[in-house]
């Protein structure tokens, strides 16, 4: 049992502070970790990094190496990273980088240092921030009340098929891709064949959980030149397990749901301003009016919503 | 007879709930007010309260109901009269969920759709839906009624034991061992009992009663071709 939700704003606001709310409500559903996709503003050159440094002991020679290689591959940061550390182990930081060359051979090379860092997100707007513990401590430390954009996901995490890290948290960003992000509330129960099939193809996975799974999975069908609509459609029949997941990229947010009915999706949409979540009292902390809910309750269903209404194209 | 109002809000559900059994007990129409879709409101309500809950309610509401009559003015999420044995609950809009899982007695009476799996295991009583019922109502359910007016999803009536299921409207699709029937005249009129009290009794409505096929209850595991209805 996970908790899932989305929030698309009409134009740019306080998407940080309402998916606390969102997350908040639905803590119950699981405290190992809570997470944030959050989509700012889009810019039109650089990226946004989100990661995690797995020791604070060595924190700068590997954010050294971290970008060294970053050089190598023909970008640079554009300011100093932002660091944020407690009693933990771990670090969390926030770096704006220059174009590389190329995307996915940078961050191929940049995997090469899993071990010390990790890279969360990447985009031209996404940023995912991850930690252990509930949606106000997770929000406070990272400063997510304060975070203004168009759209946004959420998860709080129940772990039941691998280990409570930071790393190991939703949402996942689909690596390699920009600016995809995914949630997910379920299991896979194939998730090793098809790890094997994408992993033949070259994509990397940095942990054991299902979800960061489909994000690729997803993102793969639509390099191949599906759109997000029929890669969505596509997943329901090709993966096994009970699910509803919900992926974002900078157009705005979509869901599946698995053929067996198990997992809610509740939706308030009102002219295009947005709250999705696993449970109905979590979106009635974003709409407090007795506003119709949509229950996306049934087998086998799909959707996409379109930041400002607009379609999504992939 | 007096009235009480419950605040609910933000409140702790176990402090709401206190306050709802007391209200109960002290034999007021109890009004429960605000309710932002909060979950487990109205467990275990004793016989006689009369309660109603305006707005929409989380999951649970009315579980264990021991003979209260509950009104839910528009949504109620998951399990809705989960485990009751006795009262009535209304919902004014949708039931989510597993509405009456396992109840034992009693009717809910749903106003708009509900969602998947109406009646799960129910052992007694009725609910009454107006509009459709959701994928795989009345799985394996073991006695009681389930009557949908507006339609049933796909794979109705998968896996049932002696619960009935009565359709008035499409049926998407039948799941596991489920066998339509016609129902006899005796059968319908029996129906329209329950639902004459809710002011719903149709004389024009083409009933499918949908039964157990009873192949599930004979399974016999070395037989593999058994597995071949599913």
């Amino acid at each position: 049992m996970c908790g899932i939700a989305g929030r698309i704003m009409q134009g740019v606001g306080a998407v940080g502070r309402d998916l606390v709310d969102l997350m908040d409500a639905q803590e119950h559903r699981g405290a190992d970790s809570t997470g944030f996709a959050i989509y700012g503003p889009p810019r039109d050159v650089g990226y946004v990094l989100r990661g995690i440094g797995f020791s604070k002991m060595q924190m700068d020679a590997d954010l050294a190496d971290f970008t060294n290689i970053l050089r190598d591959n023909g970008s640079d940061l554009l300011s100093e990273p932002k660091i944020v550390q407690d009693a933990n182990k771990h670090y969390c930081f926030r770096m704006e980088i220059k174009d590389p060359n190329d995307l996915a051979a940078w961050i191929a090379d940049a995997d090469e240092l899993t071990d010390r860092i990790e890279i969360q997100s990447c985009g031209r707007s996404l940023e995912i921030i991850k930690d252990m513990g509930g949606s106000a401590e997770v929000a406070d430390k990272h400063g997510v009340h304060d975070m203004q954009g168009t759209h946004g996901l959420g998860h709080a995490r129940l772990a039941t098929e691998s280990s409570v890290l930071p790393n190991a948290s939703h949402p996942f960003w689909a690596r390699p891709f920009s600016d995809v992000a995914i949630v997910h509330n379920g299991q896979i129960t194939d998730y090793y064949t098809w790890r094997d099939k994408l992993e033949r193809r070259g994509y990397r996975f940095l942990t054991e959980n299902d979800s960061e799974l489909i994000a690729v999975w997803v993102s793969d069908q639509i390099k191949a030149g599906l759109s997000m609509e029929q890669a969505l459609r596509k997943s329901i029949s090709s993966i096994d397990g009970v699910f509803t997941y919900m992926i974002a990229n900078t157009e705005g947010v979509g869901f599946a749901k698995d053929r067996f009915a198990m997992k809610p999706l509740v939706v308030i949409d009102q002219n295009g301003d947005l709250a999705m979540a696993t449970e109905e009292q979590a979106v009635r902390r974003v709409f407090s009016n007795e506003c119709d809910v949509i229950n996306h309750d049934g087998p086998s269903l799909t959707g996409l919503w379109g930041v400002n209404n607009r379609s999504i194209a992939a | 007879m007096s009235e009480h109002i419950i605040e609910v809000g933000k409140r702790h559900i176990k402090e709401i709930n206190e306050e709802i059994q007391d209200a109960a007990a002290s034999d007021k129409v109890v009004r429960v007010v605000n309710t932002l879709s909060r979950h487990n409101l109205g467990i275990g309500l004793p016989d006689g309260c009369k309660i109603s809950f305006e707005g929409s309610t989380g999951y649970y509401c009315g579980g264990l109901n021991v003979g209260a009559t509950i009104d839910i003015e528009r949504n109620a999420g998951w399990a809705c009269g989960e485990g009751m044995s006795k009262g009535h609950i209304t919902v004014g809009g949708y039931a989510g969920m597993s509405c009456g899982a396992a109840m034992m007695g009693g009717t809910i009476h749903v106003k708009g759709d509900a969602g998947p799996r109406v009646g799960v295991a129910m052992k007694g009583g009725n609910i009454v839906v107006e509009g459709k019922i959701g994928y795989q109502s009345g799985f394996m359910s073991h006695s009681g009624k389930i009557i949908a007016l507006g339609g049933a999803g796909e794979s109705c009536a998968d896996a049932l034991w002696e619960g009935e299921i009565w359709v008035a409207g499409e049926i998407e699709s039948l799941g596991v061992d489920a066998h339509a029937v016609e129902p006899t005249a005796e059968e319908v009129a029996e129906v329209d009992t329950i639902l004459d009290p809710l002011g719903l009794v149709d004389t024009s409505r083409e009933w499918r009663k949908l039964v157990s096929g009873q192949r599930l209850w004979y399974f016999e595991s070395r037989d593999a071709s058994a597995w071949l209805m599913i």
